[in-house]
């Protein structure tokens, strides 16, 4: 039951995201996701290792990595996207599609693990889908990190089915990983923006052949 | 004691290199490190081939000689880098040190790490930690390289995460990833989970190999990279990805997938191969071209695993020498832009007038990357061939042979045209003598290109041969 309702909340979430165009409300929001996200190891196996993720979950995630986001706009004067690439009605509605399908797909998934709630694949498919979207169909550099952001999310929820088969040192390296990801990555936009005044991408199409 | 030097060592001096004041000091460490790294790597010939140190570390006949290859090319462009940084500049060389003696670290785990997830976390830190190496000039198109490398790997990475989960999926009956569990229970893996895997992981592992359609950041990236991370990153890191790919077709061939993922690999190495032919023709920057020159030899290494049998031995033999002459061409590079302060090709003429050394070193990088007969890259590339041919796949043995006459059409046209033309005048005034660090690692990489590709030493050859032998090579 929890875990069903953390679910829900998490795609919930996704969607709100994926529908708002101010980047400090998108960090806000990301870092409420990560939150409930930070809950789930519990929901699905308590015990020892679980709390050890949930813990490190909420440092990571919840604190240093929006903290770490919100210093990289410090500076950015344009805090929202101008023009996505796709609309957003359009970008819902693609969302809201691609989710349909996922949830058609998984339904006819055939798991050699068992499953300890069947709403677990369906949305860690739906937050990549939603990632990716997000990743694809703005300008703005931190949009474009929170949708890897939510991405990586639903990879998160996906990994759980592995929860007791994973090395706990495994686990912490990925997330390590994702960490120093994004420390790389908002120092990347805090470059940007010093470069063009702006923390668009639409500026960077200086490279071609 | 080989562990330490190999893995602990790098890291640790990265530390140390952060609390030295002077950058003059840092180099020193830095190639202090990689001549120990080497060290180590000579001393490990002598101990069998296969050595398993933890349940998550170990050696097999392809880690050794891909790190092998790695620590040596490393080395090399440690000497080169003494020469390099010895330009004046403003800020200190502390992060770029850093981030070499990490990216040293975090390739030695790629090709000892004998699990898939510890596999995973190795080859997503080499991406994080080249970034920074990227933006050495500090201009508006590095920061925009830096930018596109990021996203596109980090997403392919991704991707590659997700083939990794979907692996342990499959491999729910052992309850494990560990490389060897993997391989000697690859008969109860769920086959239809582990062919999603497959396609996943090709997917994130392409694209940090750079195979089309997912090389679009590398033409970028090592357009703006300085010369020797643009050495590193095509010669060492490339070879990460590609171990990566060999594992991942290596579990395929023991769960007896081969019909399945062959088709794959050849399809991404005569796309490769054909994006790398287009973008060549005309193209009109040094350094891009020699992106798209990276395409092409990452698409000759996955056809050679796509095709099996003696192309497996080709590949690898290839690996090898694609990596040191890839150094060789990107250094070569580097010594032109010092010079010229350009990486347009029109910019860049009489390079045999002005700097004759280099111009030498030029053409025969050309020879080297190309395939010309003397060099190792000839044969395998011949053997390729031969096997595409005896394979009776017709097909993929005449867009081969297309696609790699078009690209050495495009690479004579420009890379002759640089070496032999008539040098601008306007830029006279502004020549700087070429000096010995410069010149010294050129010689090295031609010393080692002539020594594995033409007198193939025994040793070598029986290393080729075990690692071809676990994917069923001959």
């Amino acid at each position: 039951m929890w875990l069903e309702l953390a679910l829900i909340s998490i795609v919930f979430l996704g969607i709100v995201i994926l529908g708002n165009n101010r980047l400090g409300t998108m960090i806000q929001l990301f870092a409420l996701q990560s939150l409930v996200l930070s809950a789930t190891p519990l929901l699905v196996y308590p015990g020892r290792h679980a709390v050890v993720m949930a813990i490190v979950t909420i440092i990571l995630k919840v604190f240093l990595m929006p903290s770490l986001l919100f210093w990289a706009i410090r500076h950015v004067a344009i805090r929202r996207e101008a023009q996505p690439l796709i609309g957003y009605g359009t970008t819902l509605l693609l969302g809201g599609f691609l989710m349909g399908v996922v949830f058609l797909i998984s339904s006819n998934l055939d798991l050699p693990v068992q499953e300890t709630s069947n709403l677990l694949v369906p949305s860690a498919f739906s937050m990549v889908m939603i990632g990716f979207l997000l990743l694809i169909s703005r300008f703005q550099a931190i949009t474009q990190v929170i949708g890897y952001l939510v991405m990586e999310n639903g990879i998160f929820l996906f990994a759980l089915l592995l929860l007791e088969n994973t090395p706990l040192l495994v686990e912490m390296g990925i997330l390590l990983d994702i960490f120093v990801a994004v420390l790389v990555m908002g120092i990347v936009v805090n470059h940007i923006n010093q470069e063009f005044g702006s923390a668009s991408t639409i500026n960077l199409t200086n490279l071609k052949d | 004691m080989e562990l330490f030097l190999l893995l602990e060592l790098p890291f640790v001096m990265a530390v140390v290199i952060f609390i030295v004041p002077q950058d003059g000091l840092r180099k020193n460490f830095l190639f202090l490190t990689s001549f120990l790294h080497v060290f180590a790597i000579i001393s490990l010939w002598q101990r069998p081939h296969d050595l398993q140190f933890n349940s998550f570390l170990g050696f097999d006949a392809l880690s050794r000689l891909i790190l092998s290859f790695i620590s040596i090319l490393f080395f090399v462009v440690s000497i080169y880098l003494i020469g390099f940084l010895k330009e004046k500049r403003k800020r200190s060389n502390r992060i770029f040190i850093g981030c070499l003696l990490c990216l040293l670290a975090a390739m030695t785990l790629v090709t000892m790490s004998r699990h898939m997830g510890l596999l995973w976390i190795a080859i997503a830190s080499t991406t994080l930690l080249s970034a920074p190496l990227i933006h050495y000039y500090r201009t508006a198109q590095s920061i925009e390289a830096v930018w596109k490398y990021l996203l596109i790997s980090s997403l392919g990475i991704a991707l590659g995460l997700l083939g990794t989960l979907f692996l342990a999926i499959s491999a729910a009956p052992i309850q494990t990833i560990f490389l060897e569990d993997i391989l000697s229970h690859a008969d109860v893996l769920s086959p239809s989970w582990l062919k999603l895997s497959v396609i996943f992981l090709l997917v994130g592992y392409g694209t940090k190999m750079g195979l089309a359609p997912m090389h679009t950041w590398k033409p970028d990236t090592y357009g703006e990279a300085p010369a020797p991370v643009g050495a590193l990153m095509s010669g060492s890191l490339t070879g990460c990805a590609f171990l990566a790919v060999f594992r991942v077709a290596q579990i395929c061939f023991h769960a007896h997938l081969q019909e399945f993922v062959s088709p794959v690999l050849i399809l991404l190495g005569i796309l490769s191969l054909g994006a790398a032919a287009i973008f060549i023709l005309g193209q009109k920057d040094f350094n891009r071209m020699l992106g798209y020159s990276s395409v092409e030899h990452m698409g000759i290494l996955v056809l050679g695993l796509g095709l099996g049998g003696g192309a497996i031995w080709a590949s690898l033999f290839h690996a090898v020498n694609n990596a040191f002459a890839k150094g060789l061409i990107f250094l070569v590079s580097g010594n032109l832009y010092r010079s010229y302060r350009s990486k347009r090709i029109e910019n860049i003429q009489g390079v045999i007038h002005r700097l004759p050394a280099t111009g030498i070193f030029l053409i025969l990088g050309f020879m080297a990357i190309t395939g010309f007969p003397p060099f190792g890259i000839f044969y395998s590339e011949l053997l390729i061939l031969k096997e595409a041919i005896t394979d009776r796949r017709y097909m993929v043995a005449v867009f081969y042979l297309l696609f790699l006459s078009v690209i050495f059409f495009g690479y004579a046209k420009i890379i002759l045209g640089m070496a032999l033309g008539k040098p601008p005048d306007q830029a006279r005034q502004d020549t700087r003598k070429e000096n010995f660090f410069m010149i010294m690692p050129l010689v090295i990489l031609v010393i080692i290109l002539i020594f594995t590709g033409i007198f193939v030493p025994d040793s070598l050859y029986h290393l080729i041969d075990d690692a071809s032998s676990l994917l069923g090579g001959r």
